[in-house]
């Protein structure tokens, strides 16, 4: 991958070629509203994230008596909590919380899923079985509802979180990539390069993974929609994140009793919620259509 | 791994002569629904050092197999029943899986028919090259990558400097195949087995990629085994024929004998296929009917189905592969029939 890229550089000094093709995809990145409305609505969010003990107004924790369940006023732009804690603060607090469990999970499933569906595309055989068939019995169980009950065997926190989602979204990544896998296994370059003597751990990571990895990004974008909506329902449910540390889903939870009188924390931490689900999964739509066009309009 | 890397201009390569490949009774056969299917049988032959083998027939005549069992690459269905390959002194039979990855590539290379969708899309030709002198040597980047334009102005890409940072959907299909001949030679292998190198191409390129590949040949004293059904391409560059049909070999000899005088009604009938520019025909000659499929060989001579000769134990009795003359042998049950002339009709 160096050398493509660093070949590249050479070759946009060397020519205008290449750099016309080049700004040719900055040119269709850019009038595809999809990709740019998703990058901006998505990077705002990580971007709050990564700088959130900077951007929070007061801190996160602080119990403020005055403030319980206070309306939107000049010092708590978005009100207070039952124990008058800043919903702002809070709710800029948890977008790192929803980002990281995200992440994490994406991290693991990717490679995960990736490795296996890759191995059990190219290599066939009882591996093969035994990956997939395992994938369908993952798939046969709603995922939401495998994803409590391994929460509520680990107990809940973070860890759990990430581990549960993980457990059922890797089957998706896996059989996806298996499937692509087996679209370019008869193609003869993979011929090739086994002709060539190239060990089997290059010519899956090498050869198959940059020609099956755009399909898989596209998917990976718009699950982190649904990996983040998980997040909230497991720490709604009592078994995600948990006290002091902020989740949208443990607030809209705390909001909902008081929804009546007081709606502004389940408002707001719904809003977040939304926003952030909503952003990814423009991104992923506008990322589908850059990278393969010849899935537009479908 | 530990061998060093010659540079490519190094004469000091052996030339003719020695043996390099010593096929004995080879028998393929692969797992089907059906049953183990045997699609090759008998297959007998040897390469010499710095020569061209033509290996023609028809489709499914077995004759891509061999050659993909000569690198045991059969898959997993494909496997090798009986037989040897003798590669310059080793075993290819015995080897384990990791030193067959060494042989391939390294002592024995391959181009293959379709240099449109040889070459991997998302990687420039020179890291293409790149990689498998890395993979076999150990060469870094940098060295990797001049080797490549090397390469590359060695088959005959001009402005080769440049060219390595191409794609392959930047170039045609002449030049992708000649990328995919540098690749072969990277490694400067021994055996060199070409799979329909120039099906794909059009005339001019095909006769320009023969050129090189006999250069080659010569520079380095690659043997060739060259996978065909153009006797056209045969009659060019190769010094010696085997020909199949049906899984088995019908006729091997040198060419000129046998473009002069055809032992086997086969290659008979193949020679007679061959457009004459001054012969005006109003048809095309073919060979009636079709290859039987391996499910379904024919008793006695595979071939006697569609043989103009055959006589009535051709259908009985397996002809077995005879040694006429030093260089020349021939499976026919009548060519030990001192006046038989294949295709005179009965």
């Amino acid at each position: 991958m160096a050398i493509t890229r660093k070949s590249n550089l050479q070759q946009r000094s060397d020519a205008d070629q290449l750099t016309q093709s080049e700004s040719d995809q900055w040119l269709r990145f850019r009038t595809n509203r999809n990709a740019v409305v998703g990058t901006i609505m998505v990077l705002f969010v990580v971007i709050v994230a990564i700088f959130a003990p900077l951007l929070t107004p007061h801190n996160f924790e602080t119990v403020n008596l005055l403030a319980v369940w206070s309306a939107p006023n000049s010092e708590f732009l978005l009100g207070g909590d039952s124990l008058g804690r800043d919903i702002l603060s809070r709710l800029i607090m948890g977008a790192r919380v929803s980002l990281l469990v995200a992440v994490s999970v994406l991290l693991i499933t990717l490679s995960f899923g990736i490795t296996v569906g890759m191995i059990a595309g190219y290599f066939g055989g009882w591996y093969e079985t035994i990956a997939m068939r395992t994938v369908d019995i993952i798939f046969a169980f709603p995922e939401l509802i495998l994803a409590i009950l391994v929460a509520t065997m680990l107990g809940p926190g973070k860890l759990t979180v990430i581990i549960s989602l993980s457990l059922v979204w890797w089957p998706g990544i896996a059989r996806l990539t298996r499937s692509l896998v087996l679209t370019i296994r008869s193609e003869p370059f993979i011929d090739a390069a086994i002709a060539c003597g190239t060990p089997a751990h290059k010519i899956l990571f090498r050869h198959f993974l940059p020609n099956i990895i755009a399909p898989i990004v596209v998917r990976a974008s718009i699950g982190v929609g649904f990996i983040i909506m998980a997040e909230a329902t497991l720490s709604f449910l009592g078994l995600g994140v948990q006290e002091p540390e902020p989740t949208w889903g443990g607030m809209i939870r705390d909001g909902l009793v008081s929804l009546r009188t007081e709606p502004y924390l389940a408002i707001f931490a719904s809003l977040a919620l939304g926003f952030t689900i909503i952003g990814f999964n423009i991104l992923g739509d506008g990322l589908r259509d850059f990278l393969d066009p010849r899935l537009r309009g479908k | 791994m530990n061998k060093t890397y010659q540079s490519i201009t190094d004469p000091g390569c052996e030339r003719g002569g020695s043996t390099l490949l010593q096929v004995d009774d080879l028998m393929i056969s692969f797992t089907t629904l059906r049953g183990q299917l045997k699609v090759v049988e008998n297959v007998s032959f040897s390469l010499q050092r710095g020569e061209i083998v033509g290996l023609v027939g028809e489709s499914g005549s077995g004759k891509s197999v061999t050659a993909l069992a000569l690198m045991r690459l059969l898959g997993q269905e494909g496997r090798i029943d009986r037989g040897t390959i003798n590669l310059d002194g080793q075993d290819i039979m015995s080897l384990t899986a990791a030193e067959m990855l060494s042989i391939r590539g390294r002592e024995v290379a391959m181009i293959f028919q379709e240099p449109m969708t040889s070459l991997n899309p998302v990687y420039t030709v020179g890291f293409q090259i790149a990689e498998i002198l890395q993979e076999h040597f150990g060469m870094s980047r940098r060295e990797t990558m001049k080797k490549a334009a090397d390469l590359l102005k060695l088959v005959g890409i001009p402005d080769a400097q440049q060219r390595i940072y191409d794609y392959p959907h930047q170039l045609s299909g002449g030049m992708r195949q000649r990328v995919m001949i540098a690749m072969a030679m990277a490694c400067e292998p021994k055996i060199l087995i070409a799979d329909e190198p120039t099906t794909a191409l059009d005339v001019t390129i095909q006769a320009q990629i023969l050129d090189l590949i006999n250069d080659l040949r010569s520079r380095f004293g690659t043997a060739v085994l060259l996978i065909t059904h153009d006797m056209g391409v045969i009659a060019s560059i190769a010094q010696r024929v085997i020909v199949m049909y049906a899984g088995r070999m019908v006729e091997e000899g040198p060419v000129q004998d046998i473009f002069a005088a055809p032992r086997h009604p086969y290659t008979q009938l193949l020679l007679r296929t061959i457009p004459r520019v001054k012969q005006k025909l109003a048809r095309l000659e073919v060979i009636e009917g079709t290859t039987p499929s391996p499910t379904h060989f024919p008793p006695g001579c595979r071939f006697h189905t569609r043989c103009p000769d055959a006589v009535d134990r051709c259908s009985s009795e397996q002809p077995a592969l005879t040694q006429i003359s030093p260089t020349h042998r021939v499976a026919c049950l009548r060519s030990d029939e001192p006046h038989f002339k294949p295709g005179s009709g009965k």
